[in-house]
């Protein structure tokens, strides 16, 4: 056995050595695009290919888009895809959910900027206006929808959002912006990109914002739990070309922000962020195939106000990843990788402890062209997390030693994705997949506090214990253009399970009864049952003549918790069968010439359910959102804009906390 | 919505679409060539700037005369397409084994100049799917309802052709 499996190997290598060698490092969007006349991706699979072939349900937005949305953040952006669910907790602050499932800290949505990890591993989700990205400088944002565990690993079991910026190698840009609006809207952002000679190529940006949160009427949040929003954040990319076949992409950044967003545990927190993080990135054309090797670090400071307790999280994060892509023949594309990641984190508020996870992961993908008709392809990963703890306990805490954190998570999730198309018009795609959703390092333990629940105090303590979510997701979609209407329409119905939903520590219900006088009652972090989801998205868009487009969608979603016996999802903050809202919706409409563009977008979202920061639920009626951009573009690139958003109410409730409100802009740009 | 209308909806929008009328695909001569041309540039040491691209047709047929026409009147003074400026010229397909000066041939439908492009190692484009999978032609490019690009690996290694990974890994090799 041993030695077939060698010699399995030995051709597998063979043949890998036989792969026509490569001769691009990265990859131009841009060319790619003007020549399939879409845009192309390698967030479904890991390999490039044409947004309309990809083995995965996904939606791109494009530069031109992001441009006309008006729009000054991007969770607005992502609020007008089909399927996305937005939580608007502040004027600066934002949980993004794919197709329900939307919480305070969401954590099903993996959120990358090119590849790099954005999402915030200590509480497990993205405080968007940590990101340090100039919407000015994003080539498109990349949105998958349901699991992608097999090529990014944890957490991407909702769903991905990557953002692809500019490449300084193959795209000259060059911005700047000024916006001010109401509620003491002001910001500034300016990109750059330089090349040195042939073989260096640099792009800087840099941005900064702020404004007023909205106002407390008519809501539960107190003055000491809110601050007004301002971010500021600059960006360094480079490529030095090594050789012909070979590039160096080196990336900085930081950004420093502070908010009003909601804990997860829906308690306001005028939370601040600073962020910093480097990553090189080596490619090269090979023999062999793609070669990519990578590392990064992030570096994360987060002080949040937790059950009224000031947290200060240092969080750091190493991640060293290799990967070949290469094709063998005509008809298979492979692609195999490895990646390190190590993890740690500080205890907060209650100090003393250190927290940190190593994984260490394998994963492999295969795209078979069966025949021009059909392409299926098979990606798998196998993650392996080590826990483990240091440090002391705090007083009161029941006798449990560091040991009790040495564990391991061991888990595989998979995508498997099959495109048929019949005719020229037709695309089938089947899709299904396993995506594993890591507990948090809070949950897991960072998070230890004691807190009074009535006449009583109690400890929280985060747990090791805790399993995995698994999320499995089975999606058949249908797409079609219609030529004659210079449209294109599309049709999916899915179907999702999770196993192992995890429950939040509530003072309704104790999970480590005390076992001596002093010792506190604690609560903590469990699994609370399943929950399974179904539902179907129409997609439709299209343009007309003399400069006008338009879309719609709408989709419908069905949640059903089941939970384990003993607990209760609306106990645990995890109702999500009455927090998800059945149906959401989006209609747009443009026109453009040569000088001007306008733009309106309307969102609709069903009415739902919301938690008040008490772990009551509370009713949100369903709502009408408005935004809209006009824009007048003059001679050398100077182009002036007015965008507003929720322009149909001056205070409307989206959720049970601050009320969104109206917010007009006035934009001058200059190009370059 | 209840669950029940939610699934008529559903089966309504999908038999809609499945029954929408689909305009009958033509070639569109001057996107077929922006596609050609565009492809070029995924060639390693794939040609920048200005470059020729030979037009062969058969004079004793119509239909290829007719695209051959098509074709110049596409290009015209010039065509940008990606990073390269194309220009054309007219070849008789008798005249392909004494051709020079182009960067590529572009084959009108119905002929066949695979063996003497070979000989000169030259990459030959057609808009004919058939072109590229019969190998006579190194690809075919289709631009309408959908770009299409087929490459056959023999031909384009029987005249050097090395298209990068990136590019190969998007379409349609045989």
């Amino acid at each position: 056995m041993k030695k077939t499996l060698l010699a399995g190997v030995s051709a597998t290598f063979i043949l890998s050595m036989a792969a026509t060698a490569a001769h691009a490092q990265s990859i131009d969007y841009g060319a790619m695009e003007q020549l399939f006349n879409e845009p192309v991706t390698t967030s479904a699979t890991g390999s490039p290919q044409r947004s309309t072939e990809v083995p995965v349900a996904m939606e791109i937005i494009s530069a031109d888009d992001i441009k006309r949305s008006g729009a000054v953040d991007l969770p607005t952006i992502l609020s007008r895809v089909a399927g996305l669910d937005v939580l608007n907790w502040g004027a600066g602050a934002s949980d993004v959910s794919v197709r329900g499932y939307d919480q305070a800290m969401s954590p099903r949505l993996l959120v990358l900027i090119n590849g790099r990890q954005v999402y915030l591993d200590h509480y497990g989700y993205t405080a968007w206006a940590t990101l340090p990205v100039q919407l000015s400088e994003i080539r498109q944002i990349e949105v998958v929808k349901g699991p992608n565990s097999a090529l990014f690993g944890f957490n991407a079991v909702g769903g991905v959002v990557n953002i692809i910026t500019q490449n300084p190698k193959f795209d000259s840009a060059g911005s700047i912006n000024l916006t001010g609006g109401t509620n003491g809207y002001g910001e500034l952002s300016v990109v750059k990109s330089v090349k040195l000679g042939d073989r260096f190529f640099a792009r800087l940006s840099a941005g900064t914002a702020q404004m007023d949160e909205y106002g407390r009427a008519g809501s539960t949040v107190l003055a000491s739990q809110v601050t007004d929003p301002a971010r500021v954040s600059a960006n360094l990319d480079t490529i030095t070309q090594l050789t012909e076949k070979t590039e160096l992409r080196v990336e900085g950044s930081w950004s420093n922000v502070q908010v009003s967003e909601a804990v997860s545990n829906y308690s306001y927190s005028p939370s601040k962020y600073v962020t910093t993080s480097v990553k090189a990135t080596l490619a090269s054309d090979t023999k062999l195939g793609l070669l990519q090797a990578s590392a990064y670090e992030t570096n994360l400071t987060a002080k949040q106000l937790v059950a009224s307790q000031q947290a200060r999280f240092e969080n750091k994060l190493d991640v060293v990843s290799v990967q070949d892509l290469f094709k063998i023949g005509a008809q298979h594309t492979f692609r195999i990788g490895g990646e390190y990641r190590k993890n740690e984190v500080n205890t907060a508020p209650l100090a003393g402890g250190q927290l940190s996870y190593e994984v260490v992961s394998v994963s492999g993908m295969w795209n078979w062209a069966i025949s021009d008709k059909l392409a299926v392809t098979a990606a798998g990963r196998y993650d392996d997390l080590s826990l483990s703890r240091e440090g002391t306990f705090p007083a009161g805490y029941p006798a449990v030693t560091n040991a009790y954190w040495d564990r391991s998570i061991k888990k595989a999730s998979y995508n498997f994705g099959a495109v048929y198309r019949p005719t020229q018009a037709d695309t089938f795609k089947l899709t299904a997949a396993r995506g594993v959703q890591v507990p948090t390092l809070v949950d897991l333990g960072a998070v230890q506090l004691r807190a009074t629940a009535g006449p009583y105090t109690v400890g929280v303590i985060g747990n090791p214990t805790l399993a995995p979510s698994i999320v499995t997701n089975y999606e058949i979609g249908y797409e079609r253009p219609l030529p004659g209407l210079d449209a294109k329409a599309g049709v999916s119905v899915f179907r999702q399970k999770t196993e192992d939903v995890k429950g939040q520590p509530t003072s309704g219900q104790i999970d480590v009864m005390p076992t001596a006088p002093g010792v506190l009652p604690l609560l903590s972090y469990r699994n609370i049952g399943d929950s399974k989801m179904w539902g179907v998205e129409l997609t439709a868009s299209g343009k007309i003549e003399g400069g006008f487009h338009w879309s719609g969608d709408w989709t419908f979603t069905d949640v059903d918790d089941e939970a384990a016996a003993g607990f209760s999802p609306q106990v645990r903050l995890a109702a999500f069968s009455a927090t998800t809202p059945e149906t959401r919706a989006n209609v747009s409409f443009g026109w453009a010439n040569a000088q001007w563009a306008a733009d309106g977008f309307f969102h609709y979202t069903g009415d739902h359910k919301a938690y008040l920061s008490t772990g009551a639920l509370v009713s949100v009626e369903d709502y009408v959102t408005l935004g809209g951009r006009v824009a007048r573009t003059f001679d050398h690139g100077i182009t002036l804009a007015v965008s507003g958003q929720n322009l149909t109410d001056g205070h409307q409730r989206q959720t049970a906390g601050l009320e969104v409100e109206r917010r007009a802009f006035v934009t001058l740009s200059k190009a370059w | 919505m209840s669950k029940r209308n939610t699934r008529g909806v559903v089966a309504l929008c999908a038999l809609a679409l499945a029954a929408a009328p689909l305009s009958v695909a033509h070639a569109d001569a001057a996107k077929d060539v922006q596609v050609a041309g565009r492809a070029l540039t995924f060639l390693e040491n794939g040609p920048t700037g200005k470059a020729v691209l030979g037009v062969v047709f058969d004079p004793s047929k119509p239909a290829s005369v007719a695209e051959k026409n098509a074709v110049m009147a596409a290009i015209g003074g010039g065509m940008s397409a990606g990073a390269v400026t194309l220009t054309a010229k007219p070849v008789e397909a008798s005249a392909v084994p004494g051709v020079s000066g182009v960067a590529a041939l572009y084959v009108t439908t119905g002929v066949n100049v695979g063996a003497a492009a070979k000989a000169k190692k030259i990459i030959t484009i057609g808009s004919d799917t058939s072109c590229a999978t019969s190998g006579a032609c190194v690809m075919s490019v289709s631009a309408d309802p959908k770009v299409e690009i087929v490459v056959n690996r023999a031909a384009a290694a029987a005249v050097g052709a090395v298209f990068k990974a990136a590019f190969r890994m998007m379409i349609r090799e045989v």
